[in-house]
């Protein structure tokens, strides 16, 4: 009971903190600040109102370079409709090193360089690869861990694209609504 | 009533296994079984063979994996004198084509295998017992999904015989 009651109490601090804790789905994607491989500092908020692929991987992780062509494929497929699928590389090795591997599996999407307090504030990433499906609004709508079917991915990234943002949403409320609002007749 | 139930309990079985099957259900283990005693002479060499257990349903890189882009597993041992660390001796993997590897095998370790290193005493080595500590660093995959590298600590004594 007593053990219960300091994990519910360390979940609820991990949450404050904007820590995922338990099943990520609903919750808010943490926010965070990482170096790409051609050095250029990548927010995750950099791209809200598209729907983000966010996928952990090393080049020592074999599952991974199964999906990456899968990757590559999604992005060229969904690209126009507001997708970017955004890759953390948690390899120790060279960033040249890292880029020359991606350079090899034809990767068409950014690849940053992963830490560990991004491995953290995902739950504490212990296997690769790990995939979060992010929608429109920043929301997580899927988690997937290990390698999975493309057609579990793929249908993943099709319910992250299927959520529209509450900014596109309103803005098409907006342009709905009559510019001049029409007296309203009652009928007799 | 009694139907209801046998779904309910069938239900909670195919729940129970898929979770089961999930990557991450298990930590990948590799544990170094008990040394055996290690006796040399001064001037002296011997064979320590080390056996290490990988968990079951884990496999880890060999000493020669296929690809340089996958991380080997290597034991690094320290000695202090009058005692040296003269070789290290790797098993051969076993080459493997797993769903992920695509047709590709991968030089893997799996269940039990032996290293073995050998030791040996300066001639001017006098007796008593010496420590020999290091460790095995590897990285473990099971059939989906790959596991950050990892070390376990490797020690056992060696003892030199008196003049």
């Amino acid at each position: 009971m007593l053990a219960s009651g300091k994990y519910l109490d360390r979940a609820r601090k991990h949450r404050a903190a904007g820590i995922l804790v338990g099943d990520p789905v609903g919750v808010r994607a943490p926010d965070f600040e990482l170096t790409s491989l051609d050095g250029k500092r990548v927010k995750l908020s950099d791209f809200r109102g598209k729907a983000v692929l966010l996928n952990f991987w090393a080049t020592w992780c074999s599952p991974c370079k199964v999906e990456m062509p899968w990757f590559v494929d999604l992005q060229k497929k969904y690209g126009s409709d507001g997708f970017v699928v955004l890759g953390i590389a948690m390899d120790d090795s060279e960033p040249s090193k890292i880029a020359e591997f991606a350079s090899e599996m034809g990767v068409n999407y950014p690849v940053l360089l992963g830490t560990d307090k991004v491995s953290d504030d995902y739950g504490n990433v212990q296997f690769l690869p790990t995939t979060f499906y992010i929608d429109r609004d920043g929301r997580i709508v899927g988690k997937g861990t290990g390698l999975l079917a493309r057609s579990e991915v793929e249908a993943s990234v099709q319910k992250a694209l299927a959520s529209k943002s509450a900014e596109l949403n309103r803005q098409t409320t907006l342009s709905s609504m009559p510019a001049h609002p029409q007296p309203q007749t009652s009928a007799q | 009533m009694k139907l209801l139930l046998r779904f309910a309990c069938i239900a909670l079985l195919l729940i129970g296994i898929s979770m089961a099957q999930e990557p991450g259900h298990k930590v990948p283990s590799v544990e170094l079984a008990p040394v055996g005693k290690v006796q040399v002479k001064p001037g002296g060499s011997a064979a320590v063979p080390l056996d290490f257990r990988v968990g079951s349903e884990f496999h880890i890189n060999s000493n020669h994996p296929h690809s340089e882009l996958l991380i080997p597993t290597v034991l690094k041992l320290n000695s202090g004198a009058p005692i040296a660390i003269v070789g290290v001796k790797y098993p051969a993997g076993e080459d493997v084509a797993f769903a992920f590897s695509q047709g590709e095998k991968l030089s893997v370790y799996s269940g039990d295998f032996s290293i073995v290193a050998t030791v040996k005493a300066a001639p001017t080595a006098t007796g008593g017992t010496y420590p020999v500590e290091g460790e095995l660093h590897f990285q473990a995959c099971d059939r989906s999904a790959c596991y950050p590298p990892k070390s376990i600590p490797v020690k056992f004594s060696v003892m030199v015989a008196g003049k």
